[in-house]
């Protein structure tokens, strides 16, 4: 299927061309533009879905912390606690200590995600957990961050370390503490802390799944990480952590991006902890690459079902046009018989076709009748130039035969009239144009019969055919015209006995009959002008020879005619050359 | 006529329904090359000199592995025996290794001559070597990702150097004169305590039993009683070294830095008796190791040796952020 193959700008190809622009800048255009929005939406659903995620571990988170404060609560007023810290006696501090260890064993048991909980008195008295536990001897309290931080503040969540406060123990926990004062003179009497299992949030930061490469981070208040599973190597130079953008840090919900990741950031206003999650740009559009290879394939049929619909939708255009022009071609080279059946539809170029079809029929019906027309002309022509019998001659015989008849000739008038009725009958009566070879030579037979008769003793004549051609098929009156020729131009002139020899013979596929005398003979002029009509004179002399030629070229065509051989004083000769025609071939 | 038309329009349709067709069988066969393509991610096989979950240092090699392994989408799988000495069991387990055709094997070497001939079938067999934590006799692999002994070992003499007077008088616990640590971490406190250099009076061995360097570091105390200052070269010659201290009674009076990080070095740093600890960073070096080998695998270029580093700790340092999760490495 070429469509450029053309060399000229076919119309075909232009169409098709044009056709095939227009699809695909549509196509094109769709692509870039679904592709965009496809990956764009992909960011957006990926922010939401993260937002989700870390919103929930966001909650989680604070669910915890509201635990522990609810924990914290239940401590820090219970009497009991205040008295453990206050007591003055041994047996007394010693009954609260055993309440309170009984109060911290409830607690503990409601959550299995709480590591630690004390209390630790001004005075040095300190519970963690229950009596049995040994305190780290080599820590000072007020080392601890989160236990100055709480004196200082009143209370503190504390992101996430490692707790040391017990006596080789170094338990990853995030730690909420908060001051114990005395409900009547409002000064602190200690500090209350609860260790919640640092497990319990780097689990939840874990479980959840951003792809692959994905993962979540929380940062706190002071941007110090609490947790981030590749901490070490952030503190170690070996990872970077693209960190929210100032601008963000008043939103609630955030999103930035970096070259490689996408951020979403969700802040908890209980714990002041930002949770954010980091999701792998490349990652997250690897979904959108079968997305764009969709596209990509979508496309291609796209393109190949237009370019197959414009070859076919301009074929339908163009092909009956290139028959019409094929046709054209054929009409104009005179080919009338083109075929455009089926070529023909209800649109413009079917009218088109149709209008040509009218137009060569119109042209078909005009040549034809021309035809006929010319015909009739040559046939009018014809009989006009056939029927023509020197009246001179008839006058002449009538004339003899007077003279004959007179003499009491009666023998010689009956052969002369009835040679007469022969040629009367044969030029007049005969409506066939064609006569054998045989039937012509008897007609010119007859003609000299009179003439020899006429002549007397003046004329000699002998007639010889070939057998081949005797029945062959020739128009009628042409030897008799050439013999009239013969005696009133050649025999009539000569002193002594003139001689006619009539020979007809087959020739190279063609019938030459001669018609020789020896008669004066014609002059190289005389010649020239042999087929002039209206010569010399005034006579009507040329008009038979004039006549037979003309007859003959209309009848055989322009190679076929007359030709003379003569010389002053020797005699002509007249051959005729007509072309050897079986029967049945006849034009009209 | 209308007959024609509805062929014509059948054609079409038959036309654009085959493209369709044959469009979507490359496709098909499309999906299916990447699927091949992303399941055909880098391979690598550690083999480990000691593959034990209960091990902070090992295990937290195993986390730096994990998380390059994900980070460059890496296929990494573990090997290892349970202890240090079972050279004979790893160097079965590179042989299997080989056989599996990995793009890259990152390994420990077991053993400083026993493991070189299998180390270099690795090389023979066309997978990329690279070295972790320990080298051998002979200078195998693409590259050696370890800690820095040298470096480490000058950080302990600088520290020293600090507190050094006329009168200080140095003894080393080392694990073994032959062995290429003790000699790197020696030559590079030597370097660091510079002209306190000839303050260095004993060097003695443990060879890596903390018992035995107990006792020698209780011998060499007799011997030279003027020695204030005592470096343990490895984790045992530090724990010898401590304890025997401790029992002595001298914690005060001797000024003692030691390398590596186990817990009781870390709660003997608490109470006083290090005054200062070397520790490796194992997650560094697993993290470090496995991106060399990503490298090498995808033909770019290593440095041929890359340290993983080293941090100096000290009493007052054991809780900072950076240092916690060091020290503090929660597995449990």
């Amino acid at each position: 299927m070429t469509i450029m193959g053309e060399r000229k700008k076919s119309l075909r190809g232009r169409m098709i061309l044009s056709f095939l622009l227009i699809v695909v800048i549509a196509v094109v255009s769709f692509m870039i533009i679904s592709i965009n929005r496809s990956s764009s939406t992909i960011k957006e659903t990926s922010v939401d879905y993260t937002l989700q995620l870390i919103e929930l571990m966001n909650e989680n988170i604070d669910f915890y912390i509201e635990n522990m404060e609810n924990i914290s609560q239940i401590v820090i007023y219970n009497s009991d606690v205040r008295k453990y810290l206050t007591a003055d006696s041994d047996a007394d501090v010693d009954e609260y200590l055993s309440k309170v260890e009984e109060q911290f064993e409830i607690l503990k048991d409601t959550r299995k995600d709480i590591y630690n909980i004390g209390v630790l008195g001004m005075n040095g008295r300190y519970l963690i957990n229950d009596r049995s536990v040994e305190m780290n001897a080599y820590v000072k309290w007020d080392t601890l961050e989160w236990y100055s931080k709480a004196i200082k503040d009143r209370e503190t969540v504390y992101s996430s370390h490692v707790q040391n406060i017990v006596y080789k123990e170094y338990p990853w926990v995030v730690t909420l503490s908060k001051v114990i004062k005395d409900p009547f003179s409002d000064e602190i009497i200690g500090v209350f802390f609860v260790d919640l299992n640092y497990r319990a949030i780097s689990d939840l930061a874990e479980e959840i799944n951003l792809g692959q490469k994905g993962y979540v981070y929380i940062v706190n208040d002071a941007g110090e990480i609490v947790y981030h599973p590749k901490q070490q190597l952030i503190y170690s130079g070996l990872w970077e952590e693209e960190l929210m953008p100032d601008e963000q840090k008043e939103a609630d919900i955030s999103s930035w991006e970096s070259d490689t990741k996408l951020y979403t950031a969700s802040k908890s206003e209980m714990t002041g902890w930002t949770v954010v999650g980091v999701t792998d740009l490349d990652e997250m559009l690897s979904s959108t690459d079968d997305i764009i290879s969709m596209y990509y394939l979508l496309a291609v049929i796209l393109i190949g079902a237009a370019m197959l619909l414009s070859v076919l939708l301009t074929d339908k255009i163009t092909l009956p046009l290139r028959r019409l022009q094929k046709s054209m071609q054929e009409v104009e080279t005179g080919n009338f018989a083109v075929d455009l059946s089926g070529a023909e539809s209800k649109d413009e170029i079917g009218d088109l076709i149709r209008s040509f079809q009218i137009m060569i029929q119109e042209i078909e019906n005009l040549i034809e009748r021309n035809n006929i027309e010319q015909e009739e002309k040559r046939k009018s022509e014809l009989n006009a130039l056939q029927a023509q019998i020197n009246p001179h001659f008839l006058y002449n015989t009538l004339d003899s035969i007077i003279w004959m008849a007179e003499d009491g000739n009666t023998k010689d008038v009956v052969l002369m009239t009835s040679a007469l009725a022969k040629l009367l009958r044969k030029s007049i009566s005969n409506q066939n144009e064609l006569v054998t070879v045989t039937e012509e030579l008897e007609y010119t037979r007859s003609y000299l019969t009179i003439q020899k008769m006429r002549y007397k003793g003046k004329l000699k004549y002998s007639i010889d055919v070939e057998p081949v051609i005797a029945d062959m098929e020739i128009i009628k009156l042409i030897v008799q015209p050439l013999v009239e020729n013969a005696i009133y131009h050649g025999i009539k002139y000569k002193d002594g006995i003139g001689t006619i020899i009539i020979e007809a013979v087959y020739r190279e596929k063609e019938i030459v009959i001669k018609v020789i005398d020896d008669g004066y003979g014609m002059s190289e002029e005389q010649l020239a002008h042999i087929f002039d009509k209206h010569e010399i004179n005034g006579r009507k002399y040329g008009v038979g020879i004039h006549n037979v030629h003309k007859r003959i070229q209309l009848y055989y065509g322009e190679e076929y005619g007359l030709s003379f051989i003569s010389k002053i004083g020797q005699g002509t000769i007249a051959s005729i050359h007509l072309p050897v025609r079986t029967g049945g071939q006849d034009e009209t | 006529m209308k007959r024609k038309k509805d062929s014509s329009q059948t054609l079409i349709l038959a036309i654009i329904i085959i493209t369709a067709l044959v469009a979507a069988i490359p496709y098909a066969f499309l999906r299916n090359y990447r699927n091949e393509q992303s399941e055909k991610k880098v391979s690598i096989i550690f083999i480990s000199k000691r593959l034990d979950a209960e091990n902070d240092f090992w295990s937290a090699m195993v986390e730096g592995i994990n998380m390059a392994a994900s980070e460059y989408d890496i296929d990494v799988l573990l090997m290892g025996p349970e202890s240090e000495s079972e050279h004979e069991l790893q160097n079965q387990m590179i042989e299997k290794a080989i056989a599996m055709k990995p793009d890259a094997i990152a390994l420990v070497p077991s053993d400083y001559s026993v493991t070189v001939p299998y180390a270099k079938k690795i090389e023979a067999a066309g997978i990329k070597l690279i070295l972790m934590d320990s080298v051998m006799e002979e200078d195998l692999g693409l590259c050696v990702v370890a800690t820095d002994n040298f470096e480490g070992g000058r950080k302990m003499g600088e520290y020293l150097k600090k507190y050094a007077e006329e009168n200080s008088a140095i003894g080393i616990v080392a694990q073994s004169p032959s062995s290429s640590t003790a000699i790197d971490r020696e030559s590079g406190v030597r370097s660091g305590l510079d002209e306190y250099e000839d303050h260095i009076k004993e060097v003695v061995y443990c060879y890596s039993e903390s018992d035995k360097a107990y006792e020698v570091t209780l011998e060499m105390l007799e011997r030279t009683p003027e020695i204030n200052m005592i470096v343990g070269l490895n984790e045992d010659s530090a724990v010898g070294a401590a304890r025997a201290i401790k029992d002595a009674g001298l914690p005060q009076k001797i000024r003692l830095i030691g390398f590596d990080s186990s817990m009781e070095q870390v709660q003997l740093l608490e109470e006083g008796v290090f005054d200062a600890i070397v520790v490796q960073r194992p997650l560094n070096m697993g993290y470090l190791g496995i991106k060399a080998a990503y490298q090498t695998v995808m033909n770019e270029t290593v440095e041929a040796k890359i340290d993983s580093g080293s941090e100096l700790i000290t009493k007052d340092t054991i809780y900072t952020k950076e240092n916690e999760k060091l020290l503090f490495p929660f597995n449990q």
